[in-house]
């Protein structure tokens, strides 16, 4: 008896943890959000059925909602790989914008006759720029137990101090203003997918990833080693598997594609490196990730939601008397609420040591 | 001698400094303490030995103020106290040194010397200033009443256990405790250390500092208290002047008639031992905070049979296990598996090899609780065929996998995706032993394997192993359960203080002589 019920209230936790879990921290924010409007004198109702509409209501807002969600697929993946590791890797954000930089430099720094093969080019130096990046905490983490947390979250400074200065410096562009480098050739921008929209190819390669990533997680052997140490340290290793390993190649791994995310978005979106490169993608992504519980699906997901927040948000300013604040507030409620779930897989973390 | 005999004669003394009468406490369903009574005189050492659960550390917690009796007297100085709490029993000079020391890694020795109760330089005002003069002349001054050597500025996380020993006791002695009741001292220490602890408390003793001295090892209490009582499933069995009596006594106490169990032969291996499958030599540990070191362990495990590792808790069995599985590093000797040196392969290559390991914590390195019965049972198989197909995980063979080795152990569990946590302790056992089982092991070392499992659990347990010794497999075995390793093993090895201290073959042993030879650690020759 006492068996059966143990049971049935197992799968209620895992229903919740699925289902409600899910939705959790979204309708926490909603909740919060129409507190603010009641407050303020709007109807809730009526502004969230204009953002839904700004976001999701034509081909054309469709559009920029994926445009930017794109960015966030990037990050999303990247901070999921290492989360589902128990690695708390919080320097996508450093990572995105590194790679960005290397993108944007082999685009307009090659000569331009390197054609279509300038876009592959950009992408690998991207790739290796962030992989070799983010690698260094994750050596740290595995050889001399340095916290990640910490090391990464510090090395996204350095990276916003690396890159300010080379396009302030080195790299500044000398036709074009403070802040920025030149422009990248025309063969290495990534095509429009619904001109006049801004949404690029660079989805299609988040799209990718996100497959890719879904499949590393489920079907590969390092993919399978990475949940375990994620679910117990002390149990992998005695089964055999490298925990220093682990550590470095998902460090690598996140590297790579938050570098990638960072090249799609340079020669996609912006078609070269600016100064503030990144309003947060990174940070983003790891709500992205959380709240998507590191799956394939679930980051889509999330992508495109916090994307049409983004996109909803700029437009419901422009059209309504709502402030843009009340899309900050939406997010970061949600922000607050899926790092409740970072700290319960911390509390676990930490119980686990113990 | 029996335990009314042993009270009435040792309540005589005029002078109790710290005692109890008629103790009782209970846990639910366990008589922890049933009627103890125990007399120490001033400026004693008195011993306390028992095997494991026969309630010395109840006792203890109680004579600290930690936990209240459910009737009884304590008495301290003849006098009829009733602790209100842990501070209470300090402040009327009853001290205590746990096993594993309660200094601040990152604080110096002589701040931890004065933490809690630094000298202060006089000021006006709510402000004054630690006096580290006066902290530094305190500690050297005890440290030369005892004549150690102590480097006061040295990190306490950094420093060899015997002196960070050293500084708690001290510390307490600075703080006015005149009782120190230790609990296992020597359990970390190497042979050396255990002579110069002895001598210190010997020092002590005669500066009149009364000593209750919670031990396993029976030559230690024979070296060096005044006096022992035996603890024996609750009760106190046997107390006596240690000049009047002997180990075999003492041990036969410890041990109590032992007539009544008795093991079938009939389980035992049938034909030949095979050839050595596992061998450990001059194994050596260094001696590291919380861990029993090894001092020279030699163990040989031979094909088709099942080695018993039997000993006291914390004499080293867990730290041997962790070095042969590699999960532990040595500082020296060697380790071979079917005559590959593997002292220095990782434990994935150990595994390749023909290792598998049940830990004796099923919880936190058996099982990942969390992941689900199907990851639990494959893992560490994920890179090799049939799961394993060109790169990538084959999830239909993996199922097949899983389901088939959880059948061969009948293990019970409702889905594959369910959580391991939600089987029971039993089926969780046998999961851990459905996946080591499944590579083919050439050895199988298993600590603890019964450990928190029903007894249908446990039968079924040992008719794994008893199947897989018969299949030619071989088993080294480490338990606490005396009773297991008699049952189940082939040939029995004692572990004490580090070392390999006996084996017997499994027909010549019985409870009473394994029991003597842990406890006094040399066997019945020395």
């Amino acid at each position: 008896m006492t068996e059966i019920a143990a049971a049935r209230r197992f799968d209620a936790i895992a229903w919740f943890d699925k289902g409600i879990g899910l939705a959790f921290p979204f309708v926490v924010a909603l909740a919060v959000a129409s507190a603010v409007l009641l407050a303020v004198g709007e109807n809730p109702i009526d502004v969230f059925s204009l953002m839904a509409a700004e976001s999701f209501g034509s081909t054309r807002r469709i559009a920029a909602t994926l445009s930017a969600a794109t960015p966030l697929l990037f990050t999303g993946v990247a901070t999921a790989i290492c989360f589902r590791s128990g690695v708390f890797n919080v320097g996508v954000e450093g990572a995105f914008v590194i790679g960005g930089l290397c993108g944007a430099f082999v685009g307009f720094s090659l000569p331009a006759g390197f054609g279509l093969a300038l876009i592959p080019l950009a992408f690998a130096f991207a790739a290796i720029g962030s992989a070799l990046w983010l690698s260094v905490p994750g050596y740290l983490l595995a050889r001399y137990e340095v916290d990640e947390v910490v090391s990464t979250l510090m090395l996204n400074f350095v990276a916003f101090g690396i890159t300010g200065y080379l396009v302030n410096g080195p790299l500044l562009s000398e036709i074009s203003g403070n802040n920025v480098t030149p422009l990248v050739h025309e063969a290495a921008q990534l095509p429009r997918l619904l001109p006049p929209s801004t949404v690029h190819a660079g989805f299609l390669v988040g799209l990718v990833l996100v497959v890719a990533y879904g499949l590393w997680a489920r079907r590969t052997p390092s993919g399978f080693e990475g949940a375990l140490v994620g679910h117990n340290r002390r149990f992998s290793k005695a089964i055999g598997i490298s925990i220093p390993a682990t550590i470095v190649l998902v460090m690598v791994i996140s590297g790579i594609v938050a570098g990638m995310g960072g090249a799609s978005h340079a020669l996609g979106q912006l078609h070269r490196f600016a100064d503030g490169f990144s309003p947060g993608y990174g940070f983003t992504g790891m709500a992205v990730a959380l709240l998507g519980r590191n799956t394939a699906t679930g980051i889509l997901l999330g992508a495109i939601l916090f994307g049409a927040l983004a996109s909803a948000g700029t437009t419901v300013q422009l059209f309504s008397d709502i402030p843009l604040d009340i899309v900050n507030i939406i997010e970061g409620t949600v922000m607050i609420f899926a790092v409740v779930e970072l700290g319960r897989l911390s509390l676990r973390r930490w119980r686990g040591a113990s | 001698m029996n335990a009314h005999a042993a009270a009435s004669s040792a309540s005589a003394p005029v002078s109790v400094c710290l005692g109890a009468e008629r103790l009782c406490k209970r846990y639910g369903a366990v008589q922890a303490n049933s009627d103890i009574s125990i007399f120490i005189a001033p400026g004693e050492i008195h011993a306390v030995v028992g095997e494991n659960g026969a309630g010395k550390s109840t006792l203890m917690r109680i004579l600290q103020g930690i936990e209240q009796p459910d009737s009884g007297r304590i008495i301290v100085d003849d006098r009829d106290v009733r602790f209100s709490g842990p501070g209470h029993a300090f402040e009327l000079g009853i001290g205590m040194v746990h096993q594993e020391f309660m200094l601040a890694p990152d604080l110096t020795l002589l701040e931890n010397l004065v933490l809690g109760d630094e000298p202060l330089v006089r000021r006006i005002g709510p402000v004054s200033r630690i006096d580290w003069e006066a902290a530094l002349a305190s500690g050297r001054e005890l440290a030369g009443r005892t004549a150690v050597e102590v480097d006061w500025s040295r990190r306490s996380g950094g420093t060899p256990v015997h002196i960070q020993q050293f500084v708690e006791i001290i510390r307490l002695l600075r703080r006015g405790a005149r009782i120190l009741i230790l609990d296992e001292p020597t359990a970390v220490l190497a042979p050396q250390q255990v002579e110069d602890l002895f001598s210190l408390l010997r020092k002590l003793r005669e500066d009149s500092t009364t000593i209750l001295f919670v031990s396993h090892k029976l030559k230690e209490v024979m070296a060096l208290a005044d006096r022992v009582t035996v603890f024996r499933r609750g009760e106190v069995c046997y107390s006596s002047p240690v000049a009047d009596t002997d180990i075999d006594t003492i041990a036969g106490h410890m041990i109590g008639e032992a007539g009544d169990r008795t093991h079938p032969a009939s389980s035992r291996r049938k034909g030949a031992v095979g050839e050595i499958v596992l061998e450990a030599r001059r194994l050596t540990t260094p001696a590291l905070e919380k861990s029993h070191p090894l001092h020279g362990v030699d163990l040989q495990v031979n094909e088709g049979e099942i080695v018993g590792l039997a000993g006291v808790s914390g004499n080293g069995q867990s730290e041997l296990v962790e070095c042969l599985v590699g999960l532990r590093a040595v500082s020296d000797g060697a380790i071979f598996l079917a005559g590959d040196d593997i002292t220095n392969l990782p434990n994935r290559d150990r595994r390749e090899l023909g290792m598998g390991y049940v830990s004796a914590n099923r919880r936190d390195e058996g099982l990942a609780l969390a992941a689900s019965v199907e990851a639990n049972v494959v893992a560490g198989s994920q890179r090799k065929a049939p799961i394993n197909r060109h790169g990538l995980l084959d999830l239909a063979a993996m199922r097949r996998q899983a389901g088939q080795r959880l059948d061969l152990l009948a293990v019970r569990y409702g889905a594959l995706g369910d959580a391991a946590s939600s089987l029971s302790g039993g089926n969780q056992q046998r999961l851990v032993f459905a996946r080591e089982i499944a590579s083919d092991p050439k050895l199988l070392v298993v600590s603890q394997p019964t450990r928190g499992v029903d007894l249908k659990g446990i039968a079924a347990i040992h008719a794994i192993l008893r199947r897989f010794r018969d299949d030619g497999g071989s088993v080294l075995l480490v338990s606490e359960e005396l009773d297991e390793i008699l049952e189940l093993a082939d040939r029995i090895a004692v572990m004490a203080n580090g070392r390999i201290v006996g084996q017997l073959q499994a027909e010549e042993a019985d409870v009473a002589k394994v029991g003597r030879m842990m406890l006094t650690q040399g066997g019945t020759d020395d």
